[in-house]
């Protein structure tokens, strides 16, 4: 933390002086100064004007560089050519022609702040560290009776380390919210600032705000398969590490959750590396978990009045309740597969009720044709998202309503099928509003975490479900605790609600084209051309309470990286069914033995073993194997197959064919 | 309050006269004026010498150059006469190994010019209490206003030339071994400095005339990258013997016979003549940096332009504040 200023600290020397010319005038929001020509500060650099001197004693202006430029007494570029006579290689002169450094530097902050004047042509100096946190008016929140400072990184010139904070009310709610972060793939910039901030979150987030989590979702690679586990740091990290008062550590508590695979039991993640893998948990819903958000995967075309009102008819009178359908029969549908049941019987039902006449094509005042086509949308998602949803069977989710202070839940869908990506999302974001708003998550504040939201929020482009999630919580969840950190490439693209209710926006290195999108013409060419050739470990900082964009430099996350952590452990090929079950029940319960199991489910039907698997990961008994053993049944010997009258049901129509 | 704002206050009228810039700053140490007696040291008449290129110039690691400035203005006047505030400075910029220049010594002077006598007692009285420096003059010339400002000038320069030669004075005193002092103007002022093995005089305006018949001819002809014979120098206002000779920096066909001709001044010694093409060497590769936008910047060598520079860098503003408008104010 930073100390106060102390009143007996030497006054610093002058590395500068303000000029001001009638074309050139120092203002309130602008000054221009020079220095000798060796100088160590640079674009970004952060210094202080003094008005003694001046007449204006007492007053003091903070300003950060944004432009700096070099000339000589030179009168045009031609008598330069004259002097060396044409030649280049003449060009070397016995003296060198007088030269100026001349910045420009914006106004971060005035003291006193009224009357707000023009910056008074006093001398220039380095900022140091109390000057940074006056500067960037982290005085207010870094020295009150209850911080909310939360370091970002530090800010370096001219070998001077001055940590940088942001507030806590601003960066997680309820002032301000939510992250932005833009810059160019492959840098490792993105994915790093968000794990080195989410460890200065959980180190610095302020008792008096309560518990917090972070929650992200991984999707592409490896990139947070590893949270839990150290990475490289060198000396340096350390010590920045240690100037910002953040462990260099892994997370402490990180739960990873993946779907499983086509098969039902193989992970369907890069953390599959045996020392690793017991720590993920299988993510499977059911009909249940996903008909709320059917709008989700059903395309616009598809959600019209009529199909909207079969789906809520499905799910206030059906689902979960004994429905009588008419036709003589009881259903009580759970499961996709109940669910396949009920509409095969309802067109069974039409069909002998019509006695092959037309004209009885309507069920509960619902057209076949529309129950037609919710039937094939809604049956459709469990094989598009098979391993995500399950035909039949109890879900496997995340712990709702227990979630637990500091820790980082990591859902891995970077290799499930895009409309999987969106009903992860649409649900995971929908269930924590809806505990958030009723207080029952287990946390006060969750941090969300999306990466590509180019993909996800585009500025272009139909509207999404997830879009409008996504413009949702970036509108209300600073009031509920729900704080979205999101990443893209070019933030000109991102849907501009979602990037202008970002109250603090990072910015790595950049595409130069995307620095000449209207979105960047507020910043100087010369910061435009230090963000195009930003190193790997900085970012430009936008911050509320930041007048300027503050450039910073942040460690390495104390984790190891996507790339790295596929190395270490490297993902371990899909097992055979059976080995799978195994693995699945070791990791519930050490004292199930593999032999045991493969007898278990020897010869049996995999459905029932996934089913029973299902049951076990959703119980968690303290016997797994006799649970197991319990829930999948004595092994019956199938009966050969009785004649039986096979009802033809009649090929479903597709939508083109639609009556209406 | 300034003093000529005082004496206004007492009465003296406000005046805004400043002299045109061709009789101003610059010119005044190194007016060469009249016909002076040379001696040819060497060679048997005048000859022109190439001297050596660029590339094979040895230029000292380590050089100082001196130059001066003055301003002047009337500000006031008693009656007819003219009051003038004057503000003279010199300084000494050493350049480094780097090419870098560094002040090392600089004087300044800012003075009244005031012919007391002629002056009603209450403006001389307020005038001798408010202003800190005054340089009297004589009073014979007032009711010929040109000529008394003609006289101004004069002591203006005299007074300059004062300085820069206590400067160089000092600076010859304490000049390293090695280290070589250029002067803008005569060197011959100061006898020290005139005798000094490492100090030269660069002159750039050539009102005095040294040579006559083919000698003059070939001097002021003389091509590019071109040195005369040295001759020596004598008599006149030039109190030490020192020897000369002239050296073209630039092409004159084109432009004028003085273009890019400059007088060299050195100390009267044998070695002075066996160096002299050497020297000249040297300063044809101080051409460059071009000593631009000085309009005589054929002429003159950057460090001393820089110099003047920064001298004018530091001069006082309000002479040339009040040249900003001449034109009748209006009753409001």
């Amino acid at each position: 933390m930073i100390a106060r200023p102390d009143k007996d600290t030497p006054p610093p020397t002058p590395i500068g002086r303000v000029v001001a010319t009638e074309l050139k005038p120092a203002t309130p929001h602008q000054f221009h100064f020079w220095t000798a020509t060796e100088t160590s500060i640079g674009i970004g650099a952060i210094v202080k004007v003094g008005g003694d001197g001046t007449g204006e004693a007492g007053r003091v202006v903070y300003g950060v560089v944004t432009d700096g430029f070099a000339y000589s007494d030179l009168a045009t570029p031609l008598h330069d050519v004259v002097g060396a006579e044409g030649d280049p290689t003449r060009a070397a002169a016995p003296t060198t022609r007088q030269e100026i450094r001349y910045w420009t530097a914006a106004v971060l902050r005035q003291t006193p702040e009224e009357p707000l004047q023009p910056v008074p042509l006093g001398q220039v100096y380095l900022a140091a560290d109390a000057d940074v946190a006056q500067a960037l008016r982290m005085d207010t929140f870094l020295y009150s009776a209850t911080p909310t400072a939360i370091p970002i990184g530090l800010y370096t010139s001219a070998g001077h380390e001055a940590p940088v904070y942001l507030d806590a009310d601003f960066l997680l709610g309820p002032e301000a919210a939510h992250l932005n972060i833009s810059g160019v793939s492959g840098l490792a910039t993105k994915t790093s600032a968000v794990e080195f901030l989410l460890g200065s979150i959980f180190a610095h987030f302020p008792a008096h705000k309560g518990r917090i989590a972070a929650l992200c979702f991984n999707v592409k690679g490896p990139d947070l398969c590893f949270l839990d586990q150290p990475g490289d740091l060198s000396d340096e990290d350390r010590q920045r590490y240690q100037r910002l008062g953040v462990p260099p550590t892994p997370f402490e508590r990180v739960r990873f959750y993946a779907p499983l695979k086509a098969d039902g039991v193989n992970l369907n993640t890069l953390r599959t590396h045996p020392d690793l893998v017991s720590d993920v948990e299988p993510l499977t819903w059911g009909l249940q978990e996903v008909v709320d958000f059917a709008e989700v995967l059903l395309n616009k075309d598809d959600i019209d009045a009529k199909a909207d009102a079969f789906i809520d008819f499905l799910r206030d009178r059906v689902l979960g309740r004994t429905f009588d359908d008419g036709f003589g029969g009881t259903h009580r549908v759970q499961t996709f597969a109940d669910l396949d049941r009920l509409f095969r019987s309802i067109f069974d039902g039409l069909e002998i009720a019509s006695g092959g006449r037309s004209g009885s094509d309507t069920w509960r005042t619902h057209h076949i044709a529309t129950i037609r086509k919710v039937r094939n949308r809604l049956l459709n998602i469990s094989t598009r998202c098979k391993g995500l949803v399950t035909d039949d069977g109890p879900s496997s989710d995340l712990p709702w309503k227990e979630f637990t202070d500091r820790t980082v839940y990591v859902i891995d869908i970077a290799n499930v099928d895009p409309l999987g990506q969106d009903l992860v999302f649409a649900r995971v974001v929908s269930k924590l509003r809806e505990q958030l708003e009723r207080r029952e998550l287990g946390v006060d504040a969750v941090v969300v975490f999306v990466d590509e939201l180019n993909k996800y929020a585009p500025g272009d482009g139909s509207e999404t479900y997830v879009k409008k999630m996504l413009l949702d919580i970036s509108e209300r969840g600073r009031y509920l605790g729900m704080a979205l950190f999101g990443a893209e490439q070019f933030r000109s693209q991102v849907h501009r609600r979602v990037v202008g209710n970002a109250g603090t926006q990072l910015f790595g290195r950049m595409d130069m084209d995307e620095l000449a999108t209207p979105g960047y013409q507020v910043l100087s060419p010369a910061t435009k051309s230090k963000l195009a050739t930003l190193p790997i470990g900085e970012l430009m900082v936008r911050h509320p309470h930041f007048t300027q964009p503050i450039f910073v430099r942040f460690p390495k996350p104390p984790v190891l990286r996507g790339r790295d952590g596929v190395g270490r452990f490297p993902p371990a090929a899909d097992v055979p069914f059976e080995d799978a079950v195994v693995r699945q029940l070791v990791r519930l319960d050490r004292r199930v033995r593999p032999n045991q199991v493969k007898d278990l489910i020897a010869e049996r039907e995999q459905d029932d073993v996934r089913r029973a698997l299902a049951a076990v990961r959703h119980t968690r008994p303290d016997d797994v194997l006799a649970y197991f053993r319990k829930v999948l049944g004595s092994r019956v010997v199938p009966a050969p197959a009785l004649p039986q009258a096979q009802h033809a049901v009649p090929p479903l129509n597709t939508i083109s064919d639609e009556p209406y | 309050m300034t003093w000529w704002q005082a004496l206004i206050d007492a009465g003296a009228v406000p005046a805004a006269f400043v002299p045109p810039p061709a009789s101003r700053a610059g010119l005044g140490s190194d007016i060469d004026a009249g016909t002076e007696r040379a001696d040819i040291v060497e060679d048997g008449e005048l000859q022109a010498h190439p001297v050596p290129d660029r590339s094979a110039a040895r230029v000292p690691a380590a050089v100082s150059f001196l130059a001066g400035i003055e301003r002047w203005s009337v500000v006031a006047y008693d009656g007819v006469v003219q009051i003038v505030s004057a503000y003279v400075a010199a300084a000494i910029r050493r350049r480094d190994e780097r090419g870098r220049l560094h002040t090392t010594r600089e004087r300044s002077r800012a003075f009244a010019v005031a012919p007391l006598q002629r002056m009603k007692p209450a403006l001389r009285q307020r005038l001798e209490q408010m202003a800190p420096d005054l340089e009297p003059m004589d009073g014979d010339l007032v009711e010929q206003p040109a000529r008394y400002l003609e006289r101004v000038e004069s002591t203006v320069r005299r007074v300059r030339a004062g300085i820069e030669r206590e400067l160089a004075d000092a600076c010859i005193a304490g000049l390293p071994p090695e280290e070589w002092l250029v002067l803008d103007g005569l060197l011959s002022r100061s006898p020290a400095v005139a005798r000094h093995p490492r100090a030269l005089g660069v002159i750039k305006s050539h009102g005095a005339q040294f040579l006559e018949g083919r000698g003059l001819e070939r001097a002021l002809t003389l091509p590019a990258g071109h040195r005369t014979s040295v001759f020596a120098v004598r008599g006149g206002h030039t109190r030490t013997e020192v020897y000369s000779w002239y050296l073209r920096l630039w092409p004159w066909e084109g432009n004028d016979l003085l273009y890019g001709l400059l007088r060299v001044e050195a100390r009267a010694d044998r070695e002075t003549v066996a160096r002299a093409t050497e020297l000249s060497g040297w300063l044809w590769a101080e051409r460059a940096p071009l000593a631009t936008p000085a309009t005589r910047w054929d002429r003159l060598l950057y460090p001393l332009h820089n110099v003047e520079e920064y001298l004018s860098a530091l001069a006082p503003r309000q002479p040339q504040l009040r040249r900003v408008s001449r034109l009748p104010k209006t009753g409001t």
